[in-house]
């Protein structure tokens, strides 16, 4: 069970004003389970990519907050979602990853739903009731299902607010990666799926805006790289980098390459798709791309994305999902993409980059992992909670946006700050605490 | 494909044997001496899928031999990895080799199950790979080299973190 209302709203478990969040909210079961309820069951929460289900008939199983939920394309092209779950004795209509049904036939006892989810038979329809309404049992179909930029997103709470309301500013920020061109990204390759012995929120925040983890954390890569060229555009960086901070509590951090730098050793667009990018996004968010090394940012809760690359290597976009388990485990899905106007042989290698860098056995994915799950492991006792993270850095900028910009949402200078990160916790705290499913939680 | 006779057989399976406790000794430069130069290495895992539909399996680790070398280069240093340092401790057991010849004369088509344990620092229960694994092995004028690799892990869900273990 949950906790009760009262004892959620009474918690001191984020403090913006002093920079400490508790330890409680990275490893208690409890919090866990009120997650899904106050947030995972009620904001927008990430499917799926349109590309995954591309023909009628294409399907793949995920998680809508607690509940398991299939994904699929109808006959007419339109994308559904659906509790996975029969609605006659509750058996998965899909077991399966992915693939592709003509209907869902629950294995149970046959009850039939249409890739729309209409129930077509129960193969006793012949003992049910003359006044049984049979629309009234066709597969429980998730209220709201919005796409932007090819992400589909549901959400169990039909009150939430329009998905590209919930995006707001940070819709801006992320056109420039998944609508660089006419034919939008694709998923290169099914998603990699692993388990971490961490809090969901870890993986979260350290994409919102953790530039201080990443010369520490991530040497091995950054020493090894080729051209040793990306410790020099890291350490060079912070007057060229910011952060954005959107108003529903999502973020990114942006990382330029520093004057001086030679932008062959970083830049890695395909020359002849930035033409392309120039006549598909506007004048300014093409401008974003310019000396552009990484972004790396979050969609609240728990979406993040990174377009990154080490030295010369290839540029590759990927998607990431922090799937809570419990309160110190989470499922890791990421996934990889690319233009769809891409060659062959430039999707090839984006795959492989992203793939060594990133993923299930990336050389990034690999110390990271190990440290939430220390840091999971350390503060999973009694004696441990009572004493808070520590957040300080983000103290002295918090209330000191830019104001010499006209980009979207606010502007933190330097990156390397954790004011996206407590801004993150924030926003967590409003919707854990806002009682109201049906209440839109805006700053 | 022909299978090969028994004195080739047994060359493969030391091979194998002794690439196995090279990589659980940590003898990284060792193996690495292993590797033909236009190795292609690669680890799989599994989507779940019904029964009759395509399998769809997806590459978690795809290398050639400088990708390779810099992943080892990171596992190897413990300046350079958080998740190798302190060192996990791996036992890959080999078994079920089948050999036969290859493609091109000197070359040998190889598949093997691989069962490797690894123990994490203080985590009560460690964690296995299981894999079958289809190998290209050539000869060399200094014995067997390794060419390819596919290593298909039979998980779709990887169980503890990101793989730092060579399979």
């Amino acid at each position: 069970m949950a906790p009760p209302i009262s004892a959620v709203e009474a918690q001191n478990w984020v403090n913006v004003q002093r920079g400490l969040v508790s330890r409680d909210v990275f490893v208690k079961d409890e919090i866990f389970r009120a997650e899904l309820e106050r947030i995972f069951d009620r904001t927008w929460v990430f499917l799926a990519h349109e590309t995954e289900i591309s023909e009628p008939g294409d399907f793949v199983c995920r998680s809508l907050g607690s509940a398991p939920t299939v994904v699929v394309r109808d006959d007419d092209g339109c994308i559904h979602a659906f509790l996975n779950s029969c609605r006659h004795r509750g058996s998965e209509v899909c077991r399966a990853d992915s693939g592709n049904i003509r209907n869902f036939v629950c294995p149970y006892h046959g009850w039939t739903y249409a890739r729309d989810g209409r129930l077509i038979t129960t193969t006793f329809d012949r003992h049910f009731p003359k006044d049984f309404d049979r629309s009234q049992f066709g597969l429980a179909a998730v209220p709201r299902l919005e796409s932007y930029r090819g992400l589909i997103f549901g959400s169990w709470n039909p009150d939430v607010m329009p998905l590209r309301d919930y995006l707001g500013e940070i819709a801006w920020y992320i056109d420039p990666f998944l609508a660089r061109s006419p034919g939008g990204m694709e998923v290169l390759a099914p998603p990699h799926r692993w388990r971490a012995r961490a809090n969901w929120k870890i993986g979260a925040l350290n994409f919102v805006g953790d530039s201080q983890h990443i010369l520490t954390t991530h040497v091995g890569p950054l020493t090894l790289d080729p051209v040793r060229a990306a410790r020099a555009g890291f350490t060079t960086a912070a007057e060229n980098s910011f952060q954005v901070v959107a108003d529903t509590g999502h973020g990114c951090t942006l990382t330029y390459l520093a004057p001086g730098l030679p932008p062959e050793a970083y830049q890695t667009h395909p020359r002849e798709l930035l033409d392309t990018y120039r006549n598909a996004l506007p004048a300014g968010q093409f401008a974003l791309l310019d000396r552009l090394r990484v972004i790396v940012g979050t969609i609240f809760p728990n979406l993040s994305f990174i377009e990154t690359q080490v030295g010369p290597a290839q540029k590759a976009v990927i998607l990431r999902l922090w799937r809570p388990v419990s309160g110190t485990e989470m499922e890791v899905l990421s996934w990889v993409m690319a233009e769809r106007e891409a060659s062959s042989e430039y999707k090839a290698a984006v795959l492989r980059s992203g793939c060594h860098n990133f993923g299930a056995a990336g050389v990034f994915e690999q110390d990271d992992l190990e440290l939430w799950a220390s840091a999971t492991f350390a503060s999973n006792n009694p004696i441990a909670r009572q004493f808070p993270y520590s957040f300080h850095t983000a103290l002295p900028y918090i209330n000191s946006p830019e104001t010499d910009h006209n980009w979207p949402g606010r502007i933190f200078r330097p990156a390397d700050t954790e004011v996206a990160q407590l801004e993150f916790m924030r926003q967590w705290d409003r919707w854990m605490k806002v009682p109201d499913a049906g209440a839109n939680v805006q700053r | 494909m022909q299978p090969v006779g028994n004195e080739t057989y047994v060359e493969i399976q030391r091979f194998l044997f002794r690439e196995a406790a090279l990589l659980d000794n940590r003898q990284y430069v060792d193996w690495l001496a292993l590797l033909d130069e236009d190795i292609h290495y690669r680890v799989t895992a599994r989507v779940v899928r019904d029964a009759g539909a395509d399998a769809a399996d997806y590459a978690i680790v795809e290398e050639y031999l400088v990708g390779l070398k810099s992943r080892i280069d990171q596992i190897s240093n413990p300046r350079l990895t958080r998740a190798e340092n302190p060192p996990s401790l791996t036992r890959r057991f080999v078994s079920n080799v089948e050999a036969c010849s290859g493609a091109a004369p000197g070359e040998f088509a190889v598949t093997s199950y691989i069962l490797a344990h690894r123990s994490r620092r203080n985590v009560p229960e460690g964690g296995f790979y299981v894999a079958a694994r289809q190998d290209v092995l050539r000869h060399s004028g200094a014995g067997l080299r390794l060419a390819r690799r596919l290593v298909r892990l039979d998980q779709s869900t990887l169980f503890d973190g990101a793989l730092s273990t060579i399979l």
